[in-house]
């Protein structure tokens, strides 16, 4: 499958992406650098003291200065040094920690958005202008049309409050003590793929129509073929391609979409650093946490186009 | 077209339902008293991370209320806000000067790895501190100042384990030459001159007054605090592992010298972030309490209404009045270094004067505290600048800065203005992260308005930029405030006024420094607590005959605890010991 001209699309692209790693790392340095005030400052240290800190943070040399020691410990030794809040916590490590937690959490989003999209769009198809499509149809409509936090605090709403004799607050219970299982992962993966798996579902609806009406499944009904055979053999895989082709945009959308839904679940991952860290100001961290996202979004689009090998076997690199 | 069997269509909906409800169950406390619960486990949640827990740099609320349970000074401050022995075995001996301090420790007194805690204990944790305080830039190093040779410490400039080195070798560069210890259970301070305030400030929680033990930090000399191998403290529990900005976990010490001796056996901490997130999850039973670790002020009003109008919750909610005071400040003070200049300067002299009363008569006070806060999570601030609750208050509408009186605010204004040129493009500046500071400017706006007749123009700032031009004096009235570090009448003035602290061109908000007001803040510092208690409130009729201020709020705090936890609150300043908190059954 991974022909030679397969690797060295990769090798090219690996170094594009980290190219491309180290130019966000470099615009953020010098942009959360110009934001007013630092992690350091407060009301009641000021004057020398305040000196005395930037000083011990090495944050009063020139910006030039600070930045070719950044780069030099951020290639030579994937350093990309420490908190300036939280004293001593280094920040490649919790970086790497949160990054992990955010792709279980996209992970399990994207199983959402490709399970349920498939089978929304799959039933839709096979039960065209039946209550059933109406149904599903609609649902993708809503689903696509609202943005994922609406979705989020709505089923916050119902299972967190309405239900919670029943669920007793599964998704806030534990969620600081994060364990990444299932009770924790599946309401916010939902609330993150459930966008996604509605524009899937319209696309592969769409896409399904068009080959349900070829001539080969037409002879593999009269072959006598079972439908589910029919279906899932036959028409999804050719009916795939093109949903294939959106899953390089929707990964990065659940990649960004994390930012909203972590911070609305409390979940520890990257999203929620993201956000907190431009709060505070902590500089090093804002710069770590882009450049994972950088580096993600780098490596989902590689991998979709690697997909497209293992589906269509017309395409090669 | 062949529909599909319907065996298949179950299936893959029976498949997309299940994923869906998978995971939801789970389950529920029922709170209820009696005896003491098998699982003496403590949860509760905060909103950030510890920034440090080492005393000699802790400076956020968050390192000090949790370091309060790891670590331990020579005196501390009890419930009420005395200061009590703690190491020490008794309050120190002050010599007839007041320059000498003898302490006597006492003799059960260990670490939580075992070794005993001696004088020498103390020699190395004060040093490292004042040698600290220079070359990291600490806010609280100055709390030892008062002890002959900090300065020569302070002006250490080496960090890390060379630093160590030198506090090892007991070098002079690092090492304060009053601090003596003539046997293994007495230390000696001396004082370059008498400071009735000193004993407050070196027993600040997590602070540069507490013990440390040099096997351990010298270990790692900046991060041993955050190894729990290494993090080794005096105080009731230790920590058993942390996961940064995620998840702490601490347990009791067997055999704590102190009291009283610990119940809970362990104390879970989670690292959210919203508030009101927190209460939700406290509400749905993941949490024993929710406001400790300093995280009190953090909760929405609506979510406190919300509570008070919850049967089974009410009971829950305690309102503690904090440590901060919110005003708004003037610029008295207009020369090179200070251009902001102002119809309210000191030199504007009666007329400057009727102006400022005119503005701070204007303004209701109660109403204000109704408006941006529900009167639930701040108090109309009646009792002068220090906060209610503290030592130095005037009490409960003895300020008279704080009385609403639109007639008399709006005659002054005509007298001192009759024309209507000096209050002409007025501009009242602040910082808006806090929306509390948002909503009080613009209130202020409506008010001075409505009362006065006067448009003053808001201009919001970021918080850096806001800070650095009001200290240098770039606003003619700002928002202003301060959060206390220590129950003592001192932190405050010597925080905010008087040529000692850099004013009018340095260090200064407001400006405001008078010969009488420095000469009698001098003699106040220097006398015990009790003869220079009457001195601090001359001071503060000082600023409000002047009227350097117009009082606003002050902070309240917001706790919520479950009716089977006992021992838990909190004074102005820190939460109750979780040495003090039990856990019954439910």
């Amino acid at each position: 499958m991974f022909t030679r001209g397969t690797l060295i699309f990769i090798g090219q692209r690996v170094v594009l992406i980290a190219f491309t790693v180290l130019a966000v790392s470099s615009i953020v340095f010098l942009g959360i650098h110009r934001l007013p005030g630092d992690a350091l400052f407060n009301e009641h240290l000021h004057g020398e003291q305040y000196a005395l800190l930037l000083h011990h943070y090495n944050l009063d040399k020139p910006l030039l200065v600070q930045y070719r020691d950044f780069m030099i410990a951020l290639v030579t030794r994937g350093d990309l040094g420490e908190s300036l809040v939280n004293r001593g916590v280094k920040i490649t490590p919790l970086v790497l920690r949160e990054l992990g937690i955010s792709v279980e959490v996209g992970g399990f989003a994207l199983v959402f958005t490709i399970g349920l999209g498939l089978l929304f769009g799959v039933v839709a198809s096979v039960r065209q202008n039946t209550w059933v499509d109406y149904v599903l149809s609609t649902t993708s409509v809503i689903g696509y049309s609202m943005p994922n936090f609406v979705i989020a605090s709505f089923l916050i709403l119902v299972f967190g409050k309405w239900l919670e004799g029943v669920t007793g607050g599964t998704f806030y219970y534990q969620l600081g003590a994060w364990k990444g299982d299932i009770g924790q992962l599946w309401l916010p993966a939902f609330a993150l793929g459930f966008p996604y798996a509605s524009i899937v579902a319209r696309l592969t609806r769409a896409s399904m129509l068009e080959v349900i009406r070829q001539d080969y499944i037409r002879t593999a009904r009269a072959k006598g073929l079972r439908e589910t055979v029919i279906v899932a053999r036959h028409a999804l895989r050719n009916a795939l391609i093109p949903v294939i082709t959106i899953l390089g945009p929707l990964a990065i959308g659940i990649i960004t979409g994390s930012v909203v839904i972590e911070n609305l679940f409390g979940i520890p991952g990257l999203g929620k650093e993201f956000a907190q860290s431009i709060l505070n100001r902590d500089y090093f961290i804002v710069i770590g946490v882009f450049t994972m996202y950088a580096a993600m979004v780098g490596l989902a689009n590689l991998v979709v186009d690697l997909l497209y090998v293992v589906i269509d076997p017309r395409i090669r690199y | 077209m062949t529909p599909l069997s319907s065996r298949f269509l179950k299936a893959l909906c029976v498949g997309g339902a299940a994923s869906l409800v998978l995971g939801a169950c789970g389950g529920s406390n029922t709170p209820g008293t009696g005896g003491l619960a098998a699982d003496q486990t403590l949860k509760f949640p905060i909103l950030d991370d510890y920034a440090t827990l080492d005393p000699a740099v802790a400076d956020a609320e968050t390192d000090q209320e949790i370091g309060q349970n790891m670590f331990n000074g020579l005196v501390k401050f009890d419930n009420s806000l005395n200061v009590v022995p703690d190491i020490a075995a008794s309050m120190p001996a002050v010599s007839s000067d007041g320059l000498t301090y003898t302490f006597t420790l006492r003799k059960d007194v260990t670490f939580s790895n075992g070794d005993k805690v001696t004088s020498k204990d103390v020699l190395y944790s004060w040093n490292r501190a004042a040698s600290m305080s220079g070359a990291y830039g600490t806010s609280y190093g100055g709390n030892l100042s008062p002890i002959v040779g900090y300065s020569t410490a302070s002006g250490n400039k080496v960090v890390g384990a060379k630093l160590e080195t030198l506090l090892e070798a007991k070098d002079p560069t690092v090492t304060m030459s009053g601090l003596t210890a003539p046997d293994d259970y007495t230390v000696v301070a001396k004082l370059k001159s008498p400071a009735g305030w000193w004993l407050s400030a070196i027993a600040l929680t997590d602070s540069t007054g507490m013990v440390v033990d040099q096997n351990a930090v010298k270990q790692d000399f900046d991060n041993w605090w955050s190894n729990p191998a290494t993090a080794i403290g005096t105080g009731p529990f230790k920590m058993t592992s942390r996961i940064a900005k995620q998840s702490e976990d601490f347990a009791a010490v067997s055999n704590w010298w102190g009291s009283p001796k610990p119940t809970l056996t362990k104390v879970h901490i989670d690292v959210l972030q919203s508030a009101a997130s927190a209460i939700t999850a406290y509400e749905q039973g993941s949490y024993d309490l929710y406001g400790y670790g300093g995280w009190s002020q953090a909760a929405g009003v609506a979510d406190i209404k919300r509570i008070q109008a919850t049967a089974n919750e009410k009971d829950q909610l305690l309102l503690q009045p904090k440590v901060r005071t919110t005003w708004v400040t003037f610029n008295m003070v207009s020369d090179a270094s200070r251009t902001g200049g102002g119809p309210f300067t000191l030199a504007g002299g009666q007329t400057a004067h009727d102006l400022r009363m005119a503005f701070a008569l204007a303004v209701d006070k109660k109403k204000l505290a109704e408006v941006v806060c529900g009167n639930i999570l701040c108090s109309a601030a009646t009792g002068g600048l220090i906060t209610k609750g503290l030592t130095g208050y005037l009490g409960d509408g003895a300020d008279p800065l704080a009385a609403y009186d639109p007639v008399k605010a709006k005659a002054l204004l005509k007298s001192a203005d009759p024309t209507g040129t000096k209050t002409a493009n007025l501009t009242y500046a602040y910082d808006p992260e806090t929306p509390i500071f948002k909503d009080s400017a613009v209130f202020l706006q409506d008010q001075w308005q409505t009362n006065l007749g006067v448009k003053v123009n808001l201009i919001a700032v970021s918080h850096h930029a806001f800070i650095l031009a009001r200290l240098a004096g770039k606003y003619s009235f700002s928002r202003d405030g301060w959060q206390a570090d220590y129950n003592h009448p001192q932190d405050w003035f010597s925080g905010l006024y008087g040529s000692a602290l850099g004013c009018p061109d340095s260090g200064c908000t407001s400006g405001y420094s008078t010969p009488a007001f420095d000469a009698l803040l001098a003699k106040a510092n220097a006398e015990p607590l009790d003869a220079a208690l009457p001195d601090y409130k001359a001071l503060s009729q000082m600023l409000i005959s002047d009227v350097v201020y117009i009082p606003l709020f002050y902070s309240v705090g917001a706790f919520l605890i479950k009716p089977y936890v006992s021992g838990a609150g909190s004074n102005n300043f820190v939460d109750y010991s979780w040495a003090n908190i039990q856990i019954h059954s439910h």
